[in-house]
């Protein structure tokens, strides 16, 4: 693929807008919270944005184009029930606790709610995470731009890196979020084409549908049975993995996320801003799936297209979609179908530094090392953070390219720590006698119940190190489905027998922290389209719509 | 910054611009392109440009 002067001109348009953004939010940047937190005081239509454009990494966006080609429109699954249920909820049920507790970031809230122990485990877990998880996607992104461009690794990494902190140091939160507000748009707006384009070269939906194999074009009519569907996963490993463990314990619990609702003006913002954000997020699939199945379609063509071989053999499912601009984009929209693809690599890792420095600042400096300097010192180490973050990130960048089987080994290990974290949310907001020690007990419980199942099963060669294999999965898939059932199970339980054999917390302490001690926001005076239960039975109605459709 | 609506409007207005023109002047082809797809998503995104912008002076 080679490019054009009109498609650096683009690029560098893009470039030169998301600094300038920057620099004009910084001058409302005066307090810690304005940098890490953005003061509370950004409109709703900006934080639903930003709430799925923090998501919408381009690993996301290229791997969920890679998934469509290779499972077809099943992978709609991880939107429709992996995502958008569990936004509802958070929405409805549990931001009147994170955002009426005045925590200014969920491992804070499990401060209040529980204690001090809890509160570090989740933070450093996440804090940790938050870097490697921005390192491995800059490492993939420099990997995509030096096969497709032929740009140097190190030159892509450090431009976009360079780029993201200059903006997030300039404006902190608000500047990250207001330019995930204009990198939604860029990638909605510079692959839907590609979408549509595709589809329509490939004879439209029916078209797609008489040239692949009935699997690819349906979401639930094959997983009666793993066998039969290419995902190797059955309908409750499905339900009970997918739906309800994994995506509530993200979308309900990550602070990634959590932060964009919580930086809303006013609770019925933050209570709202989940709930805009998931009709986009239905949509979706649309944009970064569909091109994918539309991909594998025109392979079938006789056009000259296909999706490129592995050296190893199989497709290299990954670079679906920059073969398929380079197909359907001339050089003008290439260039905009790049910057979008840069677009989202940017919003991703802005979002990861901006979870990061403020965790690392309120839960682990603040809470631990040094409680008690005035804010701009905690301004100023905020900023620091940063810088500290990015750096760390481009050291895990550069790690990954050399040690790839460590990077598998640590995202096995952080799917352990991350499993059971619902449980735990959920208790601690729903039953006043969850406690602290029941909480890390069970936090723990559920970490071991998920290592001890990858260690007796086996799936595709992975797992079973604890010498007996009990089960093994038809996919990888699979047993993280499992994975995910079990450790949330074993945190639920333990949690529960813990608590009630330890000294519950006073109620007085738990005011606005859990249900049936916080004073529910009344909004009967509002419109309809201002108030969460309106809102989200529309959501619903559309899910179901699209569930049947697609069936 | 008083409205989010104005850099975003001024931004893709210069990005359909750019990327309209390239389309009328024909310069560029891609193998499986069967319309000028640089013309329609410039104007696309002159549009949707335009009406961010709109929306911004409406409410100021």
């Amino acid at each position: 693929m080679t490019l054009a002067p009109v498609d650096y001109l683009i690029l560098s348009l893009y470039f030169a807008f998301v600094l300038g953004i920057g620099w004009l939010v910084k001058r409302k940047v005066a307090t810690s919270e304005d940098f890490l937190t953005s003061g509370r005081s950004v409109p709703v239509w900006i934080t639903s944005l930003a709430f799925i454009a923090a998501n919408l990494g381009a690993q996301e966006v290229i791997g969920m184009c890679a998934s469509g080609a290779k499972y077809g429109i099943m992978t709609a699954h991880f939107y429709w029930i992996g995502a958008v249920p569990a936004m509802l909820f958070v929405g409805v049920f549990m931001m009147p606790f994170y955002y009426g507790s005045r925590a200014r970031s969920v491992p804070e809230y499990l401060k209040l709610r529980f204690d001090e122990k809890t509160r570090a485990l989740n933070a450093i877990t996440f804090a940790v995470m938050t870097i490697f998880s921005s390192g491995i996607s800059m490492y993939a992104l420099g990997l995509l731009f030096e096969l497709v461009l032929g740009w140097s690794f190190t030159a892509s990494v450090l431009l976009s890196a360079a780029i993201v902190l200059v903006y997030t140091f300039l404006g902190g939160l608000t500047s990250a979020i207001y330019n995930e507000v204009l990198q939604f748009f860029l990638i909605v707006l510079g692959f839907a084409p590609l979408a549509m384009l595709a589809v329509y070269k490939a004879g439209g939906w029916p078209g797609m549908a008489s040239r692949l194999p009935p699997v690819m074009t349906h979401t639930w009519s094959y997983v009666g049975d793993a066998s039969q569907n290419p995902m190797g996963v059955e309908a409750f490993g499905l339900i009970a993995g997918l739906g309800f463990v994994l995506s509530f314990g993200y979308w309900c619990t990550d602070f990634l996320v959590i932060q964009r609702a919580m930086a809303a003006n006013s609770m019925s913002a933050a209570r709202r801003t989940p709930l805009i954000a998931a009709f986009p997020k239905m949509i979706m699939p649309f944009i970064v799936i569909v091109p994918g199945i539309a991909a594998l379609a025109l392979s079938h063509m006789a056009l000259g297209y296909s999706i490129p071989a592995k050296a190893g053999g199989g497709l290299d499912y990954d670079q679906t979609l920059t073969t398929l601009m380079a197909q359907f984009y001339p050089s003008g929209m290439l260039g905009v179908g790049l910057t979008a693809l840069m677009a989202s690599f940017m919003s991703g890792m802005a979002g990861n530094v901006t979870a990061f420095n403020t965790v690392w600042t309120y839960d682990l400096y603040q809470g631990h090392i040094n409680r008690h300097a005035p804010d701009s010192h905690y301004l100023w180490v905020g900023r620091v953070t940063t810088v500290v973050g990015v750096g760390l990130s481009i050291g895990t960048a550069y790690l990954a390219s050399h040690f790839n089987n460590i990077m598998d080994f640590l995202q096995l290990v952080f799917g352990f720590v991350n499993a059971p974290l619902f449980a735990t949310f959920l208790l601690g907001m729903f039953w006043v006698r969850a406690t602290g020690h029941g909480a890390f007990s069970g936090l723990l419980a559920g970490t071991a119940a998920a290592a001890a199942t990858h260690g007796l099963t086996l799936a595709e060669n992975k797992g079973g190190w604890l010498g007996s294999v009990l089960h093994t999965f038809p996919s990888t898939m699979a047993q993280n489905f499992w994975i995910a059932i079990f450790a949330w199970s074993a945190c639920f339980l333990v949690t529960i027998l813990v608590s009630l054999a330890s000294q519950p917390k006073p109620a007085s302490e738990l005011h606005n922290l859990v249900y049936g001690l916080t004073d529910i926001p009344h909004d009967a005076h509002l419109p309809w389209y201002k108030r969460p239960a309106p809102l989200a039975i529309i959501v619903i109605v559309a899910l179901i719509a699209l569930n049947l459709i697609f069936w | 910054m008083s409205d989010l609506r104005i850099p975003i409007g001024i931004f893709f207005t210069l990005v359909g611009l750019v990327v309209g023109i390239t389309g009328l002047a024909a310069a560029y082809r891609a193998p499986l392109e069967f319309a000028n797809v640089n013309l329609y998503c410039g104007i696309s995104m002159l549009v949707f440009g335009g009406v961010m912008l709109w929306l911004a002076r409406r409410s100021s």
